[in-house]
Order: C-alpha cells, then structure tokens, then sequence
C-alpha cells in the first residue's frame, strides 16, 4: 500500500519539488506568461455563444433516441413547432377587430424566418377547409368565405365554418374566445441549410407578434420547444448579473475575513483569472455555453477562491508566527498547501469526471468544463497565487490581526473541539447515525424525472408555463406527447394487417392510466372511410379491403407517415410526464409489442417529449447509482493514496455520505426529482465537499504526528485552518445560493441543493469528522502532550 | 399412450393455431377497457331492464342501473360491433364489421360467434349459383334478370377471394328464431333458428345496384321496411315473401324510422319525412322542418312522443308533429338512443350519455 501510493503520489511530490524551484525562479517571467495567457483566453472567452441544442439534453445512445434519430427525418412534421395562440380578452373570436388581428398575426408569422410557410395553419389558411356530406357528395371550402367582410353575417358564416370543419380544441379554443396559429419550423432551412437560431426565433416572435398585438382586448400565448430554448438562453443570460453579486459579496467577505487589501484582491483575480481560462478553453475547443454548463463558472470561481483563501491564510500565519518575509512566507504556503490542494483538486475534478458515465451529452459538457476549470485551477491559484503574494505579501494589517487571533486561546474553537473528546464524539455520531436513519426514511418519496407540468425546465409561474396552461386548459390538445413509431416494410404502413393491429394498439393504449388519447393514419382512415359513406360512425373502422383503405387515405395530414410508407408513428397524448405515468406507457408498448410484434410489424418507441423523457428516466435511474459508486470510489481511492489509512478514509467520507443521504431526502421533500440537472449536483457536492475533509484531516495529522491528543490537536486545527474551512463554505455556498433567483428552475434546483450540500459538508467536516476520528484511533485520546503553539 | 400423444399433439396443433389465427380481428377477443367514455359505440338496446351497448373493437357493455355503471362483456372478436338487438332479456344478436354476427343466451354477457364474413361470401355464392340455375330453367326468364344475377355471382366471387370485408350495420329478430341482418352493397340475411343458420336472400330484394341497406324497422301493422343508400325503401307485409319498392321521398340515405303518431323516416342532413297516410304502394309523405342540418341517426319513442338524436350532439323532441332542439348541444355525434328510468341514454363518440327527461316530459 505504502509503495503503491509512493508510486502513485509520485508525480505530486515531484512536481511540488520542481514547482517550487521553478516558479520561484523565475518569478517575474512567469507571471508575464501568466498575463498573456490569461489576456489571449479573455479574448477567447469573450467568442464563447450561448448554446442549447435538443438533441444534447436526451441520451443520444438510448434506444428510444437512437429509434428517433433513425427515423428523424421522416418525423420531420411532427417535430418542430410552435403554437401561437390569439385571445380574446373579453368576448369571443366572432369580432371583425378579432378576426383581423388573427389575419395579421398568421401573416406575421408566415414570414418570420425559418417557419415551413406551407405547413403553417390557421382558421385564416387556405389549408384548412372545412367539409360536409351531402346527398350530393361531399362540398366543402375555406373556413374564411371567400366574400368575408367583417360583416356580420360571414362572421356566423365564420362560426359554421368552424364547427363543420372540425377544428374546436384544434384551431379554434373549445370556448370560442381564442383561436390558435400552429406554426412548424425548419431546423434546418431547406434551401440555405442554414441551423435555425432559437435566440433569434425566438426574440423575433416576442418582437413581431407578442410586443406588436398585445393590447387591451387581445392576449398573445406562445408555447413550442423553440420558444422554451429561447426563454432558457434569455434565462440563463440573467445568470451573469448574479456572477457580479456573487463576486462582490465574495470580495466583502474577503476582505472582512483577512483583514489584507491584497489578500483580498488577488485571490479574486486569480479567480476570475481561473473562469477567464476555463471559458476561453473551453471556447477553443469548440464548446458553447448551454443553460447547464452556464453554472460551471461560478463553482470554478468559488473552488478557485477557496483555494485562494487557503493559501492566503497560510501566508499570513506564517508571516505572524514566524515573521517570515513576503517570498519565504509564499515559499512556506507553496509548499504547504500544494499536496493537499492538489489532492483536493484532483478528487474535484475526478468527481467531476465521474459524471460522464451518464451518457446525456449536456451532462458529459458539463463534466468536460468543471474538470477542465478545477485543472486551471491548480495553475491559476496555486501556482500564479502564491507568486503574486510573494510580490505584494498580505500587509501589516492582517499579521497584526493573525497575531492577536492566536494569541487569544479562548476561541470560540473550544466549544466545536469538544466534539474531539469521547463524550462529545459519541453523541455527535449518534446524531449523524439518527440524521442517516431520518434521511433514509425522508427520502423514500424521491421521484426520477420532471414533476412539475408544462416545461419543467422553466418554473411553474413562468410566463411560458402560463402560456401552456392556458392552452392545455382551452384546446383538446396536451403538451406530453409520446410517440410510438411503427416501422414496416416499404409500401406496408397503410395494408390493412398494419393498420387493423395499429387501432388494435391505440384501442389498448387508451386504456392505460395516464394517457388521453392518441392519434395515427388509423384515425384518417376510418374518419375518411366514414366521410366516404355520409359521415355514418357505423363506417368508422378500418375496412378489409386495400381498394377501400387506399381511398381513404388520398388525403394524409404531413407526419402520420412517411413517403416510402414504412413508417407509421402513433402518436399518445399523455396526461402528465411523471416517471411513474412514462413507466407505465412504456412498459405497456413493450407488452403490445411483445404480444404482437411480428417480423413486418416493429412498435419502435420513442419520440415525441414525453418520449424523450421516458428514455432521460431511464438513463438516469440507472446511472444515479453508478455515478455514486464511482464518485465515492474514486474519492475514497484519492484518500486512500494521501492519508494510507483506511480509518482516515472513513473520517473523510463519511460526514459526505450523510450529506448525500439528506441531500436526497430534501430533494424528496421539496418535490425535486432526480434529473438531468440535479444528478450532477451530487457529485459536484461530494467532489467540493471532500477538500474541506482533506484540509482539515492534514492539519490534524501534522499536529498528531507532533504528539499532541487528539482534542488539542483538532482545537490547533481549527484555530489555523478551521477558520479558513468555514470561510471557504461560505464562500463556495454564496456562489450558489444565488442560482435559486434564477428564472430557470433547474437552475434553481441546483442552487438549493448544492448550497444545502456545501453548507452540510462543511459542518460535517468540522463536527463529524474529529469525532469519527476520535471513536475510531482510541490510542490518540490517551495522549498527554502539552498544546505548544 | 398414444391417446396421450395424440391428445398431446392436437392441443399443441391447437395452441399453433390459435396463436397464428390470433393475428386476426375476427378471432382476437375483444380487449377489456376500464373505462367507456372514450370508446366509440354505435347501438343500444334493452334486455329486459338491461342496458345494452356496442361499439369499437368487439367493445359490449351492459348496465343493470339504468346506465349509471358499465360491464363489459366477454366477445370473441374485436371488429367494429354497429348494431345490437334484444328479443327478451336473455337471447340476443349483435353484428358487425367482418360481416360478424354474435349472440348471446344470458342477457348480454357472454357472446359467441354465429357468423362471419367469410361464411356469408360463401353463402352467398351459392345462394346465387342456386338462383341462376333456377333463372335458367326457368323458361319465362328474362335476359336482363339473368344477366345481373351472373354479374352478381361473378362479384360474389370476387369477395369470396377478398376475403369477409362487407360489414353488417344492423340486426333485428321478430321472434327468438326468426331475425334479418343486413349491410353493406345489399347485404342481407334471414334466420329461421336463432341464428343458427342463415340464408342469403341479398338478391331478393329490389337492389339492382347494390346499395347499402341501413335499417330494418318494423312498423306497428307489422310490416317490415328496409331503409337505405340513395332513397333505398322497400317493404313488406307481414305474410308476403316479396318486398315492394316504397315511393321514396327524397333520394338520399334514410338511416332510422320511428313511429309514434305516424310513421317518421330520418336520413341526411337534417331530412325527417312523415307518413301522412296511405300503404306502402301509395305512400304520401310531408318533409318535417327539424331547423337544423344534422343526419339523424337513431330514435327511440317515450310516452308517445319521438326523440331523435344524430349529428354534431343533435337531440330533439317531438312537439305535435313537428321537433324542437332539446337539451344542450353538443359537439359528439350521438349514434344510438334508448330510454331508461326516466333518462334518455345516448351512445355515440364520446360513449355513453344521460339526458334527464325527469320534470321535462310532458
């Protein structure tokens, strides 16, 4: 074990030997390299755009999404579009000041750049007619009269129109006092092959219709996975104004915490400097900031000061006990601090790392940039810091004021050391092994995936779930949609065998709890087949016979099947998008398909959102508990090769275990599921929360090995790092306590849990911890050595 | 031992089979839904006091609670069921698409198959080949005649080939043996043994062109009227064997009759006719304003007065001899009507319905 982590540590210790020598070397050259790097970087992360991309948010190797790649092209109309649905305030849609603002608006929209114009729907569009059977066949014609003029009578003649076609709960609210204009977009622009820019969709949608026709009499809503990204990235924009709280509130706190201008000062800016590199490298290899990894720049700058505080701490200490000057003081804190930091970083950024066995690329992108951010720190604060120190030291000022912090024994350290003696250590274990019961029991209730209804990327009282609600609460349809794709041979989609098992398949869906209804070429068949014979339900069924059924689908709507007529997708409107409904339907298609599946006939899942959401479940479900078992072993192996004990392993992780155990439980409590965005949250949690450990349980092994009890020990601990422990909690906890302000509720879930997280894992080092310690080593309880500080 | 096997061998046949043959609406069973208001159902009767419903995918429910809870019953096939009829409360019929015929003997919870498809294409080609043999011994034969039963036959064979695609639309019995069913492209067949067995008389009826046949009603003189496409009525009195070409009063569908002060016919887009008087060779009829557009598709008469319902939610009651619009419109097509325990019971698309007539009945 010993040789192996000699090995192992070898490149740590030697790379502090050479660290040293060398930047202390060439101190003034360096910190020019330093500045040019970090002047190039800037320029870089100045390019860095923000990014949301669908495909990166669901599990691209998931069988449902990789079905849906496979068949993405044939979806092509389904998948895309926007709803923009004209109100009436007060009265209903037969106004002739309602009808030209719905004229106007379904114009707008035709021209707004990457919407498919000649899909685009209203009741004002030529494309929807209206139908009826008479004893003469079939007549049928706009739902606008050719003769409209505002007058009333087209305006009855509007209404007529409207109920012959069909479209109440479709175009037209099931109240009549709104009227929809659905609006498909190009992901990619057919002519130009230009990617359509949901920021620019999307603000041009608020400009165009939203600002233009709002008014006393008339509300606009918009709803669409275009609109969603567009409310993310304006959202996630709002996040740099709580950047600049957060680095202000740092910097006050710094300042009050040493007592040194330039104790102050260049932590930060050795800190932003850590962000400005991350972001620019980042930028350099082609990453974009999307809403999730928008968070990384705060925890980098909040690890980074962290690290900054520990250092500057050290250096002040140091100054104070032993009136080094400004480089040996640096010099000592350099060699202080760069092993245990070093180790923390690393066990961060592997813990971080462990993230990519969750195979959602937006969660691997935000592997790749906290990694990437707690390497430059190493650069940026432990090296760059203690140089720049060794130039401008901490000042009069602070050392004066370290002094008279050591000199005064009656600390308030005194009481928190108690948990160092037996009695205390006993019932601060108990408490954590009732807490660990208690988190077990509170989290029994956790949930995998979304709960909230609408876009639970946003919050429930945003203006776009308003906006869902509104429509889900007027028209017949839901937004979670699940869609079970039929794949047959070619020129086998519309065959009678398909389709008769197809209304077989819907039949028995509509029967699963949580689903509304669904709809597929089926529908049209049987609807047409019944037009054909005057609208007579007892025609509405798939006929048995290929001339009948051909005839009835002369007229297919885009995206119920594709043209070489191998594709039949089924699409399910669901009642909500809860784990527990997704489950359901998705093990119900599995039986279906099971029980009648054949070589011809495949039931494929899953597109459409809920699909996507059932496949992101499951991923999830699955990957939870891998990625702890990697976190922790990976932290627990790090601690393993520092400290060659497994006692001290022990002490180190299990304060985070109980911190992970009740972080569940919270999340259980405040209806937060396990997501894509609060999966992550652990490990950034654990990974974090393993340096204070580090820090701490060092500290004390230095006094330990001086011979001093335990208790004494862990008080000289407290006094000259505890402090700086605290601080760093603190500081890491303001970075994102913010995050719950923001517009995002994702975003805000993670603020609340890593905030609970930072703050927990911080007690648990210093209360926990020593008292493990203490239950665990009875032999440094019998020590009697005099404290010597 | 080998009786073993044997034994052995056939259920392992059996079970194949079954399991190929499963592939097929015509023998899948029909699946168990919990809940009907989503389901689609075409026809209601009465069994007894029993409420009797059928519909999509083989679906059969039945109430015993004047239509307030819903079972459904055990029904070997799961085809479009469009029409069911009750003689008393135990023995009843119901068809449907796949030229399927049920019955069932405990009042509408267990169904077996009679018939289906497959077996009227048969008989209905013998039928045929039987009538044109007869037609060709027959010296007094015209041409004409004989030439379109060959046309028949040779399109009866066709749909034998096609397979059991003609759908039955409805189902009535004038005592437990004898009972008519009849469909699409003049389909029709008579029963004189419960449905045991069934005889093909599609081409005894004046239905040169093939035209669906909707409805079979039995008037209260106690003749029969067939209704159909395209101003398709005949009828017949209840001891002739031939069936008369009514005068039509339009030449549109005719989809329901009822009879309460006289004689109403419903078919399309709003157009209900009143027999004012005469038989069925010399029939007068009066067009009935209903003001509205809707077809009406089923009918059912309460203390004298006629209800209809159709199209688009349409219910209307019958004022002396006109209807007026009664109860709220809806937007659900209703396509069957009963009565029961002081509420009309609707089913249709959005299943099944309760109108109140309590207090409002005159």
């Amino acid at each position: 074990m010993k040789q192996l982590s000699t090995i192992l540590l070898w490149p740590i210790t030697t790379s502090e030997k050479l660290a040293e020598s060398f930047l202390f070397g060439y101190r003034k050259f360096l910190i020019c390299v330093f500045l040019l790097i970090t002047i190039g970087l800037a320029w870089q992360a100045a390019q860095i755009r923000p990014d949301a991309s669908f495909v990166k948010m669901i599990p691209a190797s998931h069988p449902y999404v990789a079905n849906y790649i496979r068949y993405k092209d044939d979806l092509s109309g389904l998948g895309n579009s926007i709803r923009v649905v004209v109100a009436a305030k007060e009265g209903d849609i037969f106004t002739e000041s309602f009808q030209t603002t719905l004229k106007q608006v379904s114009d707008e929209l035709f021209f707004i750049p990457g919407v498919d114009r000649s899909a685009l729907k209203s009741i004002w569009t030529p494309n929807v007619r209206w139908t009826e059977v008479t004893e003469d066949g079939f007549v049928g014609g706009p739902v606008i009269p050719p003769k409209y003029d505002g007058s009333a009578e087209s305006l009855e003649l509007i209404r007529t129109n409207i109920l012959r076609s069909g479209q109440v709960g479709i175009l037209v609210g099931n109240d009549f006092r709104s009227a929809m204009v659905q609006v498909p977009l190009f992901d990619k622009h057919p002519e130009t092959g230009e990617k359509l820019d949901y920021k620019e969709f999307s603000s041009l949608i608020e400009k165009l219709v939203r600002d233009k026709y709002s008014s006393e009499e008339i509300s606009i809503h918009i709803t669409g996975f275009a609109k969603i990204v567009g409310d993310l990235i304006e959202g996630a924009v709002q996040v740099a104004l709580f950047f600049a709280i957060a680095f202000i509130v740092t910097m006050v706190l710094l300042y009050l915490y040493s007592g040194s201008v330039m104790g102050t000062l260049i932590p930060l800016v050795c800190s932003l400097a850590a962000v400005i590199w991350q972001l620019g490298i980042l930028n350099l290899l082609g990453y974009g900031l999307d809403p999730y990894s928008m968070l990384v720049p705060f925890l980098v700058f909040a690890i980074a000061v962290s690290h900054g505080v520990q250092i500057v701490n050290t250096i002040t200490l140091e100054s104070a006990t032993t009136g080094a000057n400004k480089l040996d003081a640096a010099k000592h804190a350099f060699k202080t601090i760069y092993i245990p930091g070093l180790t923390a970083l690393l066990s961060d950024g592997i813990g971080f790392i462990t993230l990519m066995v969750i195979e959602i690329q937006v969660i691997q992108d935000l592997a790749v940039a906290a990694s990437l951010g707690v390497a430059v720190i190493v650069l940026t604060n432990l090296m760059l810091l203690p140089l720049l120190m060794s130039y401008a030291g901490v000042g009069r000022n602070a050392i004066a004021k370290a002094k008279r912090g050591i000199e005064k024994t009656n600390s308030h350290w005194h009481l928190l050391s108690v948990f160092a003696t037996s009695k205390g250590a006993i019932v601060a274990v108990a408490v954590a092994l009732g807490l660990a019961v208690l988190g077990f029991y509170g989290s029994k209730g956790l949930q995998i995936g979304d709960l909230d209804a609408g876009a639970p990327e946003l919050r429930p009282d945003s203006r776009y779930n308003l906006d869902n609600e509104f429509i889900t609460s007027n028209y017949s349809t839901s937004s979670d949609v699940f869609v079970v794709m039929v794949s047959t041979p070619v020129e086998y989609c519309s065959r009678y065998e398909t389709l008769a098992l197809v209304d077989r398949f819907q039949f028995y869906m509509r029967d699963i709890q949580g689903v509304q209804s669904s709809i597929s070429l089926v529908d049209v068949s049987e609807r047409v087949t019944a037009g054909l014979n005057e609208g007579n339900l007892k025609w509405r069924s798939v006929i048995r016979n290929q001339y009948v059924i051909n005839a009835s689908l002369s007229y297919v709507p885009a995206g119920l099947m594709n043209s070489s007529c191998s594709l039949l997708p089924v699409i399910v409107f669901l009642d909500d998008h809860k784990a527990e409904t997704l489950k359901r339907v998705t093990a119900a298609v599995e039986q279906f398909a099971g029980e009648y599946g054949s070589d011809e006939i495949h039931f494929n899942m899953a597109a459409g959102k809920a699909g996507f959401e059932a496949a992101t479940n499951e991923v999830i479900e699955m990957a939870q508990y891998e990625m702890l078992i990697w976190v922790y072993g990976v932290v627990s192996f790090l601690c393993l090769l520092t400290f060659r004990s497994i006692k001290t392993v022990i002490c180190i992780i299990a304060p985070l275990a109980l911190t992970s155990i009740l972080c569940q439980a919270l999340m259980a409590q405040l209806g937060i599921g396990v997501k894509v965005a609060t999966l992550p949250v652990i490990a950034l949690g654990v990974g974090i929360g393993v340096d204070y450990g580090i820090y701490i349980y060092s500290k004390m092994q230095t006094y330990l090995q001086q011979g001093h009890s335990l208790s004494t020990a862990y008080l000289e601990t407290l006094q000259s790092t505890g402090k700086s422990v605290a601080f760093t909690g603190l500081t890491l906890a303001i970075g994102v306590i913010l995050w719950t302000l923001s517009p995002i509720k994702f975003q805000a879930d993670m603020g609340v849990l890593l905030t609970f997280m930072f703050v927990w894992n911080m007690l648990g080092a210093l209360i926990l911890l020593p008292a493990i310690a203490c239950l665990l080593h009875p032999e440094y309880r019998s020590l009697k050595v005099e404290s010597v500080s | 031992m080998r009786n073993i096997t044997t034994s052995i061998f056939l259920l392992l046949c059996m079970q194949i089979s079954s399991s190929v043959a499963s592939s097929d609406r015509l023998v899948q069973p029909a699946l168990l839904q919990s809940e009907m208001d989503k389901v689609l159902l075409l026809a209601i009767d009465k069994a007894g006091e029993r409420l009797v419903a059928v519909g999509e995918q083989g679906a059969i429910i039945y109430s015993d609670d004047g239509g307030s809870n819903w079972l459904q019953a055990k029904v070997p096939t799961s085809t479009l069921i469009t029409d069911v009829h009750f003689f008393d409360r135990y023995k009843g019929w119901a068809v449907g698409h796949d030229g399927v015929v049920l019955a069932t003997q405990d009042g509408g919870e267990r169904w077996s198959k009679l018939l289906d498809g497959a077996a009227i294409n048969a008989l209905r080609v013998d039928a045929l080949k039987e009538s044109l043999v007869r037609l060709q011994s027959d010296a007094s034969t015209d041409q004409e005649a004989y030439e379109l039963m060959e046309y028949q036959l040779d399109d009866a064979q066709v749909a034998l080939e096609e397979g059991p695609s003609t759908p039955l639309l409805d189902v009535f019995f004038l005592d437990h043996e004898v009972g008519y069913a009849l469909g699409a492209y003049g389909l029709f067949l008579k029963t004189v043994d419960a449905g045991q067995s069934w005889i093909y008389e599609g081409h005894l009826l004046p239905n040169p062109e093939s035209f669906h046949l909707n409805k079979i009603y039995r008037t209260k003189n106690g003749n029969l009227l067939v209704m159909g496409e395209a101003g398709v009525l005949f009828e017949r009195d209840d001891v002739g064997e031939s069936w008369i070409v009514v005068d039509a009063p339009y030449q549109g569908s005719f989809f329901s009759a009822v009879e309460s002060d006289a004689l109403y016919l419903m078919g399309l887009r709003g157009n209900v006719f009143r027999r004012t008087e005469g038989d069925a060779s010399e029939p007068r009829w009066e067009k009935v304003d209903i003001g509205i557009t809707a077809t009406i598709n089923d009918s059912v008469v309460v203390n004298g007065d006629a209800y209809l319902v159709g199209q688009g939610g349409a219910v209307l009651r019958q004022e002396d001899q006109g209807f007026k619009p009664f109860s709220q419109r809806g937007l659900r097509s209703f396509s069957g009507v009963e009565f029961s325990e002081g509420s009309l019971i609707t089913v249709g698309e959005g299943g099944i319905g309760k109108i109140q007539l309590d207090g409002v009945v005159k």
